[in-house]
């Protein structure tokens, strides 16, 4: 079994990223109620989504008039400029015409939709396909030099808000500026994103940089997570080295909050430990085992349960004393008694309210490994 | 005895502390489940997930898609403790098409294989559901190559409950209190999951056996919380002075408890559900009486254990045991009640509307001088409870009130000016608002007593005990000036007061976005 959202999380991770869209589900009251409750907890104010509520009615005699009704109401209620229609696995298999009711209603807000029957794809599928159907809403604008666009974010990332200002205050050093950041931007950032000259791509998000590509000439990378002082590093020497800005790297000062803990980081070299997670698991690992000097027992960034069950049994019997991954492992941890650090979606049991934590950039790898130690030399408090 | 009893022996946390451990370590995980209500439901497939992850040896296989396994290892009844063993078919297009009865009978022998259940339960899916696989087929075509117990529930997303089922089950309680001869009528909570769920143990699971005398069965989950052991000790204690024993808890045991339940005589069934416990009644003959949730206070209490005794003949016994028990908890009081007689309160409330019998527990059980009762039928409201409905339930509460010739004011929905003079006018304002006081309220030196009242929803004697107990030691702890200094200090600034919320959903944060989301699922859920 795949320790997988599906399509239809992936595309309302993507859709709720439009920060001032409202994302409207064509499902029954469970799939709306999921997708909510795993992004509420990371942001409890910022609630803008409904529900068709498809019940046994709907399936008798079909959605479509539910999703007209939910559209008009939503129309004169909510003050937004872009409805995003979600079509889950209900109205897909009882054949609801989702284009023509969007099609036929003239609402004063423009209206996209998507298909996302959870069993017609991944959380990836449903996040690359969502991302096409928003691609529309962009338009040819003037270029701005020396800026890109970050495409693979998600709004309920952990860390998102953190990392990117990170990564944005990181690029400013080499000159670069970040245009738009995908999906966790406005609409109207969104329509302007054409205006960068290259398109970064951290994991997911690559069919949509690929379109931008074809239709607006823009050229795409597919790069690491940004994680640790070498991670960024390389990251932003690719990156200003394709948009021809040069930078002088000087690392010395982000180097400096090491100091303080070296005795810690020369202890903690060859303690072995174990990541699990998607795209960003890799990158992560690179960062501890080239850079802190772990070493890393086991990593799995596959997403299948497959390999999870099998990630589980191997760090049962290693000698695994971290765990990197999600919410999702805290069991396992307990049962090993050692410490879990959250990086990876989706973290239900620890927040991120203060956009000065990162985990990404040159500021985040000092964050990350204060993380690391406190981890470690809080284990077994109660 | 079944193992969760053992584990019950144990000496742990008292049941004060685990009420205030239960209030931290869980309260923060489900104040956001709580909230969310405001904007949706959650699944019916969430509700049986739940009963089965309290089932020892038991292991969920979801028969649809990969999402619904990932959304659902996070219940909403459990946001505190994910669900690690839950396996799922992983239904695709392909199987939409050609149907997914080859996936699932693949599906329970590797879950057979990998987990080694005692109990494997199948639960559909809306796409399950719709495409109509024959679940019951699967399983009968297995049967001879599984030597665990595998059993279905329905749990069809798209079959859940419908938006007027709080009123529908508030007003039905709130008639039934006028007569107390007759109790409300069970409701039929379908598509919760949980009652679906828990029919399912009943009609699948359990086997005829010799009945044990003077046994009892009790409806109770929530092993992952921290009161879970202290409610279901005091339980088996004061059975356990009528001569009753406890045979098992349901669903939360192991799974050869549950064939076993039959085996008791008498089921107490605890939810407002009794759907499961009918279906025990035609199996296997075992009768059942309800324990209602407003069944609170020593008087209370103890008419429900005599009530349950006499299923059994065991009416005398029960008499007398709840007579030493109330004797021996109005000793424990004795030095609180006195203290509390020197002082004059009001309550500042949002229960005493869902439950008028709180009432006696403050006035009878621990002798306070009430002076005011101020209702907050703002919860009401947020639940579209409609306006006949909360008018019903105040009356409840006026007449329990005339009824003991008590001399209370009962305000509804009083002004902030209203409430300030209130506070004026007595030693103590209480409050039971979970959270600190809204901007209506103001902050008026309350004291809030919202986490340590819930012990006074215990089946027992024990909570209201330490209830008192603990309100006394807080009112020698802090005298009101203390309180009144806290509130007028200039310097103190809750920063949660800083924002501005909606005055019919408190706290839900005034949000053009929020108000519009739970406009719209006010207005679409019905």
């Amino acid at each position: 079994m795949r320790m997988d959202g599906g399509k239809f999380f992936g595309a309302y991770r993507a859709f709720s990223g439009i920060r001032d869209a409202v994302v409207l589900n064509h499902v029954p009251v469970g799939c709306n109620w999921g997708a909510g409750m795993f992004r509420t907890i990371s942001d409890q104010a910022d609630v803008r989504q409904a529900c068709t509520v498809m019940h046994e009615r709907e399936i008798v005699f079909g959605g479509e008039e539910s999703l007209r009704r939910a559209l008009l109401r939503a129309d004169e209620l909510y003050d937004a400029p872009l409805f995003l229609v979600i079509a889950g696995d209900v109205p897909s298999i009882i054949g609801d015409d989702v284009a023509g009711i969007v099609d036929e209603l003239s609402l004063e807000k423009e209206v996209l939709w998507t298909e996302a029957a959870g069993f017609s794809g991944s959380m990836r599928s449903g996040y690359e396909e969502a991302l096409l159907r928003l691609a529309p809403l962009m338009s040819g604008c003037d270029t701005t030099e020396g800026s890109i666009n970050l495409i693979g974010f998600c709004p309920d990332d952990f860390k998102v808000e953190s990392d990117v200002k990170e990564i944005k205050r990181s690029m400013k050093r080499a000159g670069i500026e970040v245009n738009c950041v995908i999906s966790n931007c406005s609409s109207e950032e969104f329509k302007k994103a054409p205006a960068a000259e290259l398109n970064v791509v951290f994991g997911q998000g690559t069919d949509l940089a690929k379109l931008m590509k074809e239709e607006f000439g823009i050229p795409y990378t597919e790069l690491d997570y940004p994680y640790g002082i070498e991670g960024t590093e390389k990251f932003i020497e690719y990156v200003s080295e394709s948009l021809g800005t040069g930078w002088d790297a000087d690392l010395e000062h982000e180097i400096e909050p090491f100091k303080k803990v070296y005795l810690y980081l020369h202890e903690l070299c060859k303690t072995p430990v174990s990541i699990i997670g998607d795209f960003h698991a890799g990158p992560l690992a690179e960062f501890l085992a080239a850079e802190l000097g772990f070493e890393v027992e086991h990593l799995s960034s596959s997403g299948s349960d497959l390999d999870r069950q099998r990630f589980e049994q191997e760090v049962r019997g290693s000698d695994t004393m971290m765990i990197f991954g999600s919410s999702f492992e805290r069991d396992l941890a307990r049962e090993l008694e050692v410490p879990l650090v959250r990086f990876n979606y989706p973290v239900f049991d620890q927040v991120s309210i203060y956009d000065n934590a990162p985990y990404a950039g040159f500021g985040g790898a000092a964050f990350l490994t204060e993380t690391i130690i406190n981890a470690i030399m809080g284990l077994g408090d109660f | 005895m079944e193992r969760q009893l053992q584990d019950s022996s144990r000496k742990g946390p008292s049941l004060l502390q685990s009420t205030f451990r239960e209030r931290a370590f869980n309260g923060i995980y489900e104040v956001v489940a709580r909230q969310n209500h405001f904007y949706g439901i959650n699944c019916k497939l969430s509700g049986s997930v739940y009963v089965v992850s309290e089932i020892e040896g038991a292991v969920p296989l979801v028969h649809g898609s990969c999402g619904c396994a990932f959304h659902h290892r996070l219940s909403p009844r459990k946001l505190f403790s994910p669900i690690s063993d839950l396996a799922c078919t992983e239904m695709d297009e392909t199987d939409v098409i050609r149907g997914g009865e080859e996936k699932l009978r693949a599906g329970i022998i590797d879950v057979y294989q990998r987990y080694d259940p005692a109990l494997i339960v199948i639960l559909p899916t809306c796409v399950s559901g719709l495409i109509g696989d024959d679940i019951p087929g699967v399983i009968e075509s297995l049967r001879s190559k599984i030597s665990c117990d595998i059993l279905h529930a329905p749990s069809e997303g798209f079959s859940h409950r419908d938006g007027d089922s709080v009123e529908v089950s508030l007003k039905n309680a709130a008639k039934s209190m006028k007569c107390s001869s007759a109790p409300p009528t069970a409701q039929d909570l379908r598509g919760c999951g949980h009652e679906e769920m828990m029919f399912a143990l009943a009609d699948q699971l359990m086997e005829e056996q010799d009945v044990i005398e003077n046994s009892v069965n009790l409806e109770a989950f929530g092993r992952h919380t921290y009161r879970f052991w202290n409610d279901v000790e005091e339980m088996r204690r004061i059975l356990g002075k009528i001569g009753v024993e406890l045979n098992t808890t349901v669903p939360t045991t192991s799974v050869d408890a549950i064939k076993r339940a039959p085996s008791a005589p008498l089921n107490i069934v605890v939810t407002r559900n009794t759907r499961w416990a009918d279906r025990m009644k035609e199996r296997f003959g075992t009768d059942y009486v309800k324990k209602w949730y407003f069944y609170v206070g020593f008087d209370k209490v103890g008419k429900f254990f005599i009530e349950m005794a006499s299923k059994l003949g065991l009416e005398g016994e029960a008499e007398d045991a709840i007579r030493r028990e109330r004797k021996r908890a109005l000793g424990d009081l004795s030095e609180s009640r006195r203290l509390f007689k020197s002082y004059s309160f009001a309550i500042s409330t949002q229960s005493f509307l869902f439950n008028p019998n709180l009432l006696s527990v403050y006035t009878e059980d621990l002798q306070m001088p009430l002076r005011w009762i101020l209702i907050d039928s703002q919860p009401m409201k947020s639940m579209k409870i409609s306006r006949d409905t909360v008018e019903m339930m105040t009356g409840n509460l006026i007449d329990i009130a005339e009824k003991q010739d008590m001399e209370i004011e009962i305000l509804v929905d009083p002004s902030s000016e209203k409430m300030a003079r209130v506070a004026k006018g007595v030693d103590w304002l209480l409050t039971d608002r979970t959270g600190p006081p809204s901007e209506k309220e103001g902050d008026l030196g309350m004291m809030n007593i919202a986490t340590a009242s819930n012990l006074i929803h215990q089946t027992g004697f024990c909570g209201i005990v330490e209830f008192g107990k603990h309100l006394a030691w807080k009112l020698q702890r802090r005298t009101k000036k203390d309180a009144q200094k806290d509130a007028s200090n200039p310097h103190r600034k809750l920063i949660v007061s800083r924002f501005d919320y909606e005055e019919d959903c408190y706290p839900m944060i005034k949000d053009p976005m929020c108000s519009s989301s739970r406009r719209m699922w006010s207005e679409i859920w019905c």
